[in-house]
């Protein structure tokens, strides 16, 4: 490798490092965020079980716990792919070769990118259909607009996560792999 | 190219992509979303994509999920997994077998308190095990009652498999967690007879364990008493039409909490921990589901259900012979699939010949999640078989696989027993929820 090639490889790793950091600090976030939604619905359904009890149920509240629920399940997204959570059916893994199965684990990051992509975009535009429409739920007219919105970026940090890691992935030679994907599991 | 072999095709890709390791719910999304765009127009796949992701994402009725989740794990982080073993070992674990016996009914338990199989077993598997070997039991005995008591967790309600089958066949949550109540206790008793057989017959296998007085009895059962006391008002509150399975799973979260703080068992990060965990465990399981909300539209526009369901009918069997045929379909699917994967992939394909040959589908969701149970332990894809390993490096995979193999003779006369005689899944929810 040339000096400039070795240059340009390190200001990659660099680079690659930084929005990898950055990545992991949002997936935190929203694995945080959806986190609070759960223990906020258990509560929710809890006053409103309560509330029933005395007579006075809460109003919308399964609106609101309808709406909550998008928060729950994309908010872990991103943190269930990076720790591994995606099942996969493994009973050949090792009839593979090493290389194979790397590129194997490639394809899948580059796919479920593509996936979430896809989510997003979709997302986006059905967002703005709802906001244009105002579509909104049935009890207390909670506007579907802003979960559609959230669930894209949701989504988006999903796809950024996998893309991220199939670069890294791509770049890093055989043996590191093996030892990072080690390492990951 | 015809529709009915694009569907075929489309079949064969998924499987190649589920054999390559891609992961499930990739794989069928994938599928899915290139079959509708064949036979439909990729506009049709892209509303799909937009409309079935937010409509599941934010289903009321799958709330369900991540709090029974929740429950479990918060039950898990608190010990009383422990006591309800402790309370099981106090009462039979005295007799020939009995510490196996009580593993099996502590998972039983543990089931009314989370529905995965592969937490129960973990759980029991930690607490039991070494019991067990500390008392000279068989490893293969010893190791397969973990593994297969683990799997009563998707019978017995809570269960996720239960409301995953609910969703994709639109069925009532409520008469299904009542369908699985008396099938579970059957399960459970027919896997305590078989020990105490094998007991009897090689007492070897498992030696009778120290005699507990009445107090350490009492003792026992007081230890479980919150648990009892969470599983009573959860799923009693279902059944008794006080609760909804959201608000069941809610209160049945919320009391887990309030014991486990009372008990000071439960610190702030294992509640952070537990909570965590309910949402990345909810990410897996929905998203396999909104995938499975891909894979259907293809599947009704390939016209694959309604031709199998002709091919099957012309077979001229009789529907038993056809049950019989899907049931086996589902015993070979299950060594090689993920439970959860199998039921989304199969029901578009099967649900609709059930249906149309007449068969109740509360009872055929039964049966459906016990041959899933199958699978759990099935070589070479049994998932609470390597998940036993996990917690008894010592034993090899095939002495636990050998362990297994009674347990699972057993699950298949049960599945005879509620092909025979369907009112043992039907009885409870004909009764309460009719």
């Amino acid at each position: 490798m040339t000096g400039y090639e070795n240059m340009n490889h390190s200001f990659m790793d660099t680079s690659l490092k930084r929005i990898t950091n950055v990545v992991d600090r949002l997936i935190s976030l929203s694995s945080i965020l959806g986190t609070l939604a759960l223990i906020f619905v258990v509560l929710l359904i809890l006053v409103d079980v309560i509330g029933r009890l005395f007579g006075a149920p809460l109003t919308g509240g399964q609106d609101i716990s309808q709406m909550t629920m998008v928060i729950i399940v994309f908010g872990g997204m991103a943190l269930c792919d990076k720790l591994g959570g995606n099942i996969a059916v493994d009973i050949f893994e090792d009839n593979f070769s090493a290389k194979m199965n790397r590129w194997l684990d490639i394809t899948g990051w580059l796919l479920g990118a593509a996936i979430f992509s896809g989510i997003t975009y979709t997302m986006i535009e059905g967002a703005a259909l709802a906001k244009m429409l105002n579509l909104s739920t049935n009890t207390i007219g909670i506007p579907k607009a802003p979960f559609q919105y959230l669930l894209a970026g949701f989504a988006a940090l999903t796809a950024l996560s996998m893309l991220l890691r199939a670069i890294t992935y791509v770049l890093s030679p055989d043996k590191e792999y093996k030892k990072t994907h080690e390492e990951e599991l | 190219m015809s529709d009915e072999l694009i569907g075929v095709l489309g079949i064969i890709a998924l499987f190649v992509l589920l054999l390559l390791r891609i992961p499930v719910a990739f794989s069928i999304f994938a599928v899915g979303l290139v079959g509708v765009s064949i036979l439909n127009g990729p506009g049709a796949a892209m509303s799909l994509l937009a409309s079935e992701t937010f409509t599941i994402a934010s289903n009321a009725e799958l709330i369900v999920v991540p709090l029974f989740i929740l429950m479990g794990n918060i039950a898990t982080e608190t010990g009383m997994s422990r006591k309800l073993y402790d309370a099981a070992y106090a009462l039979i674990g005295s007799i020939r077998g009995g510490l196996a016996s009580a593993t099996i009914v502590g998972c039983a338990g543990f089931a009314a308190l989370c529905g995965s199989s592969v937490a129960s077993a973990l759980t029991m598997g930690r607490v039991s095990l070494s019991e067990m070997k500390r008392y000279d039991y068989s490893p293969k005995l010893s190791t397969g009652a973990v593994a297969a008591g683990g799997t009563l967790g998707i019978l017995i309600p809570p269960s996720t498999g239960f409301v995953i089958y609910a969703i994709l066949t639109q069925q009532s949550i409520g008469r299904l967690f009542l369908a699985g109540v008396l099938p579970g206790i059957m399960l459970c008793v027919l896997f305590v007879i078989l020990i105490t057989i094998m007991a009897t017959i090689k007492p070897s296998l498992a030696p009778a364990g120290p005699k507990t007085s009445w107090w350490e009895k009492g003792q026992g059962m007081l230890g479980a008493t919150p648990i009892l006391l969470i599983i009573l008002l959860t799923i009693g509150g279902i059944y008794t039409g006080i609760f909804s399975p959201v608000e069941a799973a809610a209160v049945g979260a919320g009391l887990a909490t309030l014991f486990g703080v009372a008990m000071r068992k439960l610190s702030l990060t294992s509640f952070w921990r537990a909570s965590q965990g309910a949402i990345t465990t909810t990410a897996t399981v929905m998203l396999i589901l909104i995938a499975a909300h891909m894979l259907n539209p293809f599947l009704a526009l390939s016209h694959i259900p309604s031709a199998l369901g002709e091919f099957l009918t012309s077979l001229d069997m009789g529907p038993y012979g056809v049950l019989l045929i899907i049931l086996a379909c589902y015993l070979v699917l299950g060594c090689f699939l993920e439970g959860f994967a199998m039921l989304v992939l199969t029901m578009p394909i099967f649900f609709p010949v059930i249906t149309s040959l007449g068969f109740d589908p509360i009872w055929f969701g039964v049966l459906v999640v016990l041959t899933l149970e199958m699978g759990l332990i099935s070589p070479p894809v049994g998932v609470n078989v390597f998940i036993v390993k996990s917690v008894a490096p010592n034993v090899p995979l095939k002495d636990i696989f050998i362990g297994v193999m009674p347990f699972w003779l057993v699950m298949l006369v049960a599945i005879l027993l509620m092909v025979m005689f369907p009112s043992i899944v039907l009885t409870l929810p004909n009764a309460m929820m009719n």
